[in-house]
């Protein structure tokens, strides 16, 4: 239940994360688990710096240190973010730089209801509802149905569920429900083919108009999507990648070489190969490997009924693509183009 | 719907081509200059956001002077015009100057006949040597060209969270801290603010954007409450007044000088608390003169800001308008308390409330400084609860470098990441798609963490 509010002791059945040395690992307080025969048996979790007794958090303040047989870690309340580096994958998930932008894009406050398409891991899932919540709502949908189930389960553990409905759905077959037309603030795509979710985003955005928001690995989504965009009438659309870097910050001691001596006559030995001192720096190191792609992030803005633009007759087909001028991201008619390669 | 509707008093955006503007919509006929076009509003109130007017122009001279009318959609070149002929490559084209056969006066006077845009632009193809001639593309990307320059429409829009960031952003980058929008997406989700909990922000210069970020995302409905630190006099407003929060929902924040309010913890000057303020009047006629005076010493960068702050904002004419007048009238209010006691000034207040907040301690810690952050982190992580989140944003990384080593030596800090964005835009085009040619490669840097018991 440690999703729901900023809680200051450890109770059964929390979700908590143990820091280790710039290490976190997520633990569910629970004081006995099932073996492999099916027995009830001491929780114990096993960590680098040793064993640690679950039953033992119980009633531990968060922020506190624990000790560990061989050392010693902090717990902390989970956040949507200490909850992405450390939840169990099912999927492919979305991480924090990603879904921070997503939020901001989608303009996700509190109150809002937002759509997203597949669930997945559930690691977007708890971003947004911490967003739009407490009078908001988040309908999350997979068409694999384990996926599905466990997800709801698992907003059910966090003590989200009344803010969050997971269902099984197709939604690219079967679009968001009927219950759902007209509903939405928002909504959120990341399944393999957006541009055949979008007739059903037009549907499910409230008559007052709303955002989208796809994530995509690949540019040929994007370009599908855009056009799919374009002609269900949205404005605004956008294209856009962002990547986060972590510096690693040390501290560096580099000699120092003193060269100046050689412009005077000198007895010393002209060739000396050992620096003559050293000098420390604060240094900031960028990483040699560190994520170079995740997916584009493709935007756009369904402005309300009365000033949409009716969808385009033209049919998308894949290979007949429309000419998009994404970068002018900020046009107000963003139609216009279109029709230039469609005329021909 | 109400919601939806144009109002007098409220920020609104005037989007033009891929132009967009913030603008106080202070008057039912105020006028706007959009580039170098001024633009009369009469008439936009009560309309719905998102509609789209046609800009009509003001008489027959080049007065750039236009009113407005409703209209259903935004005309289109490319749709009105239909291309006849067009070459299949540019081997024919001279770039001669030549190509055009009307004379520079008579583009003008066509342009000021008030025929629509269409209109010109047709009569521009017709006296062209090389249109017909030029690739359908470049067909294309010449009626572009040409409706950027006669477009005659503009959108209004509703300021929010997303076209503010990037409005001020465009303006001018350093106004706002260089707080790019990816950037300030993330300070908001590793703060883990949201609706509940206390929070608080120490924000010395980026115009309110900060604050209205982090007020949006804890949205009008809730228990949670921002004390908003800053060390000017008064607290930096644009952005958050643009977003045109209703009082419930600024009121959650508390913006404090960090000097009196630190003071006010520390030193407790003010001990009445705010419902109990009328019994110690005495106590407050004697703290206040102390007060103003050390308000009186701020450092010298805020009060520059300011100013600069009011040249930079032609654009904003309005909003600073506003702010004037909040700070004269806070001023009279200060000077008013010196003479005569019984009225408490409303910082009397907002001090006691925020240091109240921060003697039960805060959920989230995020500082957005152009001082040293060392010194201000050390101060107000104490008032972070443990196993909560902070987070200091900072325009170049050596200062949170230094920081970073700092903190690692501490034991009640933990789980420090310094980290950089990049971030790029697309154009994408069939057989044409491709990164935007200019890209922004200062994102500024994040330094963030828990607080450990
Ligand atoms: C990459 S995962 C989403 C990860 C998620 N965003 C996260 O952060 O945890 C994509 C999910 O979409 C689901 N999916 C694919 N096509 C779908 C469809 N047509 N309808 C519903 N879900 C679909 C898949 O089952 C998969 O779980």
């Amino acid at each position: 239940m440690s999703f729901r509010n900023y809680k200051s002791k450890i109770d059964e059945g929390d979700t908590v994360i143990l820091y280790l040395s710039n290490n976190l690992h997520a633990i569910e307080v629970k004081p006995e688990i099932k073996n492999k025969k099916g027995e009830m048996v001491e929780n114990v979790y096993q960590t680098t710096f040793g064993a640690l007794k679950v039953r033992n958090l119980i009633g531990v303040d968060y922020g506190s240190r624990v000790d560990l047989s061989k050392g010693w870690g902090h717990v902390l309340q989970p956040t949507p973010e200490s909850w992405s580096l450390t939840l169990p994958h099912r999927t492919q998930i979305i991480y924090t730089p990603d879904i921070s932008m997503i939020m901001l894009q989608l303009d996700l406050v509190p109150g809002s209801v937002v759509i997203e398409a597949g669930t997945g891991s559930g690691s977007l899932t708890h971003a947004l509802i911490r967003r739009i919540r407490p009078h908001g709502h988040v309908y999350t949908f997979d068409f694999h149905d384990h996926r599905a189930k466990v997800a709801q389960e698992e907003f059910d553990d966090h003590g989200l569920a009344e803010f969050v409905t997971a269902r099984h759905r197709d939604v690219l077959a079967e679009g968001f429900g009927d219950e759902l037309s007209g509903k939405a603030d928002a909504v959120f795509l990341d399944l393999p083919s957006p541009w055949s979710g979008i007739p059903h985003a037009v549907v499910a955005i409230k008559n007052e108009g709303g955002r989208f928001c796809s994530f995509s690995p690949c540019i040929e989504q994007v370009q599908r999507t855009c056009s799919a965009l374009e002609s269900h009438g949205f404005q605004d659309i956008s294209t856009m990648e962002v990547l986060q870097t972590e510096i690693k910050v040390t501290k560096r001691t580099v000699p120092v070489r003193d060269l100046s001596f050689l412009r005077h006559k000198s007895s010393e030995s002209p060739v000396d190969e050992k620096p003559n001192s050293e000098k420390s720096f604060v240094v900031g190191t960028w990483p040699t490997s560190t994520p170079g792609h995740t997916g584009y992030l493709t935007v756009a803005t369904l402005p309300p009924t009365f000033i949409r633009k009716k969808c385009n007759q033209v049919q998308e087909s894949s290979d007949q693509l429309k000419t998009i001028e994404n970068g002018e991201k900020d046009k107000p008619n963003g139609a216009e183009e279109m029709s230039i390669d469609e005329n021909q | 719907m109400c919601d939806n509707t144009i109002k007098v008093g409220e920020y609104i955006v005037i989007q033009k081509q891929n132009y967009k503007k913030l603008h106080k919509f202070n008057k039912p006929n105020s006028s706007v200059n959009v580039g170098k076009d001024t633009i009369n509003l009469i008439g936009i109130e009560g309309c719905q956001y998102f509609s789209i007017f046609k800009m009509i122009p003001k008489g027959t001279k080049r007065n750039k002077e236009y009113d407005l009318e409703l209209s259903k959609e935004a005309l289109n070149l490319i749709q009105e015009i239909s291309l006849k002929t067009s070459g299949t490559d540019n081997r024919n084209i001279y770039d001669d100057g030549r190509s055009q056969k009307l004379s520079a006066t008579e583009i003008s006077e066509l342009k000021s006949d008030s025929i629509s845009a269409s209109e010109i632009v047709e009569t521009l193809i017709t006296n062209s040597n090389t249109f017909h001639n030029k690739t359908e593309f470049s067909q294309a990307k010449y009626l572009k060209k040409k409706e950027k320059k006669y477009f005659e429409y503009i959108q209004i829009l509703k300021p929010n969270l997303r076209n503010i960031t990037e409005i001020l952003y465009k303006l001018d980058p350093s106004k706002v801290q260089g707080v790019r929008i990816d950037t300030l997406s993330q300070i908001m989700t590793l703060s883990n603010i949201s609706s509940e909990g206390n929070h608080l922000l120490y924000d010395s210069g980026s115009n309110g954007l900060l604050v209205a970020a982090l007020l949006s995302a804890m949205g009008p409905q809730s228990n949670g409450q921002l004390v908003h630190m800053h060390p000017g006099n008064m607290s930096q407003k644009q952005a958050l007044l643009a977003m045109n929060f209703t009082s419930e929902q600024n009121n959650k924040c508390v913006s404090v000088n960090v000097y009196s309010v630190l003071r006010q913890v520390y030193q407790g000057s003010d001990t009445n608390s705010a419902d109990s303020a009328t019994e110690k009047t005495t106590n407050l006629k004697r703290k206040a003169p102390e007060n103003i005076e050390h308000e009186s010493k701020l450092p010298k960068l805020e009060v520059s800001d300011t100013i600069s702050d009011v040249n930079l904002n032609k654009e904003h004419d309005d909003a600073k308008e506003n702010n004037d007048d909040k700070e004269n009238s806070e001023v009279k209010e200060n000077s008013e308390i010196e003479e005569r006691a019984p009225k408490k000034p409303k910082w009397h207040f907002d001090n006691i409330r925020a240091s109240e907040i921060l003697t039960q301690k805060v959920d989230s810690l995020v500082i957005a400084c152009k001082e040293d952050p060392q010194n201000i982190f050390m101060e107000l992580m104490n008032f972070v609860k443990p196993g909560r989140p902070f987070v200091i944003y900072y325009s170049v990384a050596e200062p949170l470098q230094n920081l970073y080593m700092t903190l690692k030596s501490l034991s009640n800090v933990g789980a420090l990441r310094l980290t950089n964005n990049w971030m790029r835009n697309y154009q994408i085009l069939p057989d044409r798609t491709h990164p935007e040619v200019m890209m922004n490669g200062s994102s500024g840097f994040l330094l963030s963490g828990y607080i450990l018991k």
